[in-house]
């Protein structure tokens, strides 16, 4: 009997010391994890990074009576990780456009890390897939809009560079 | 008792790591979005990749059909004027930032020609200069010459926008004194020059 109580004692015991045990490690993980012990991984914003979709949104109201000329959309700033293959970034072409762009995406050295195919009005990305990965830092970057008519020559047109900070953690 | 002991342990370490959370926390969402402390020419509030403002640009340089002067007496101007716009911004401060439009000739060079060109789409090696002034009217002069400026990497200054809406409109003049004494039959032909806007957010 005495032997049994024992023995009940003693997997008690165990079953404690494991939950203890598990307990401590998920607490240890969890605080090692959001204080940026693990820099996590970018997520794809919208599924699949490079993906040029016809409902792009520049995110912003846009006007409600189409202007004459050109809308060129323009950035404060962009973020990623050193070692990513993609950057999240709205590139697009507004709807209300009658031109296409193609985009490109370079450093102030003459670096390109993108360049799209053609993106006609409407058209446009929120993730772009990089040729080249960056080291930790704070670069001066532009995304290159250069305009075309949209006809079978693609004619040139006036281009424009948006600049902004690009911080490579 | 070694039970309890585990116990209490485990506790300890739970509260501890609640602690390092809570405050990791507070620092990224209340102090610092990116635990950074540097500040950069940047609009606070927006994601970082998402679209901050947009401006319009016009489309193309477009002076229509130029004639040959019948005289070098007078420049002859021929003006057109154009048009740039911030169409939307979205959470400047007009108090400390702008949105900074650049501009200059897609060939330009801060090294070499900073000019202003139209050329032969046929002979890219016929062509001639035109200038840009921030104002039209009676206010285009030597003064409101963009291209009087110094110009930089990213082109010549052309104004600062700090509120959405506002807008410059602007001219652009080619002298045609410069293809008097031309022979028609070498310069005819379609003529297409191409500027390049940059803009930017910077501090004021």
């Amino acid at each position: 009997m005495k032997e049994n109580s024992n023995n009940e004692k003693s997997k008690k015991s165990t079953v404690i010391i494991i939950a203890a045990v598990i307990v401590i490690i998920v607490a240890v993980a969890a605080a090692l994890y959001l204080s940026g012990v693990f820099s996590p991984k970018t997520e794809p914003a919208n599924g699949v990074v490079g993906q040029i979709t016809d409902n792009w949104d520049p995110g912003i109201e846009e006007p409600s009576s189409p202007k004459s000329g050109t809308q060129i959309p323009g950035y404060s700033k962009a973020e990623m990780n050193a070692g990513d293959t993609s950057l999240k970034l709205s590139v697009g072409n507004p709807k209300d456009n009658n031109v296409g762009f193609f985009a490109s995406l370079a450093l102030d050295d003459g670096t390109i890390l993108y360049e799209s195919e053609l993106l006609k009005p409407g058209q446009g990305l929120t993730e772009v897939p990089l040729t080249k990965t960056l080291e930790k830092g704070t670069y001066n970057a532009k995304v290159i809009y250069r305009c075309v008519a949209l006809d079978e020559n693609n004619t040139p047109l006036n281009s424009a560079e948006s600049g902004f900070t690009l911080i490579v953690n | 008792m070694k039970a309890k002991r585990i116990i209490t342990i485990a506790l300890a370490v739970l509260m501890t790591a609640m602690f390092v959370v809570s405050v990791s926390a507070a620092q990224l969402t209340d102090v610092d979005p990116n635990g950074k402390t540097e500040v950069t020419a940047h609009i606070n509030g927006n994601e970082p990749g998402e679209v901050s403002y947009i401006i319009t640009i016009p489309d193309v340089v477009d002076f229509g059909e130029l004639n040959i002067p019948p005289d070098d007496a007078s420049d002859y101007d021929k003006d057109v004027t154009y048009l740039v716009e911030a169409t939307e911004i979205d959470g400047l401060d007009p108090a400390t930032q702008q949105i900074s439009v650049y501009v200059k000739d897609q060939d330009a060079n801060v090294n070499d020609d900073q000019k202003f060109y139209i050329a032969n789409k046929e002979n890219a090696s016929i062509k001639f200069n035109y200038d840009v002034y921030r104002a039209t009217g009676d206010n285009v002069n030597l003064s409101t010459m963009v291209n009087a400026d110094n110009m930089f990497t990213k082109g010549y200054f052309l104004t600062g926008f700090k509120n959405e809406g506002d807008t410059l409109e602007g001219t652009l003049r080619f002298h045609q004194k410069q293809l008097y004494g031309e022979n028609i039959a070498d310069i005819a032909g379609d003529y297409s020059g191409y500027m390049v806007f940059f803009s930017a957010i910077e501090d004021i």
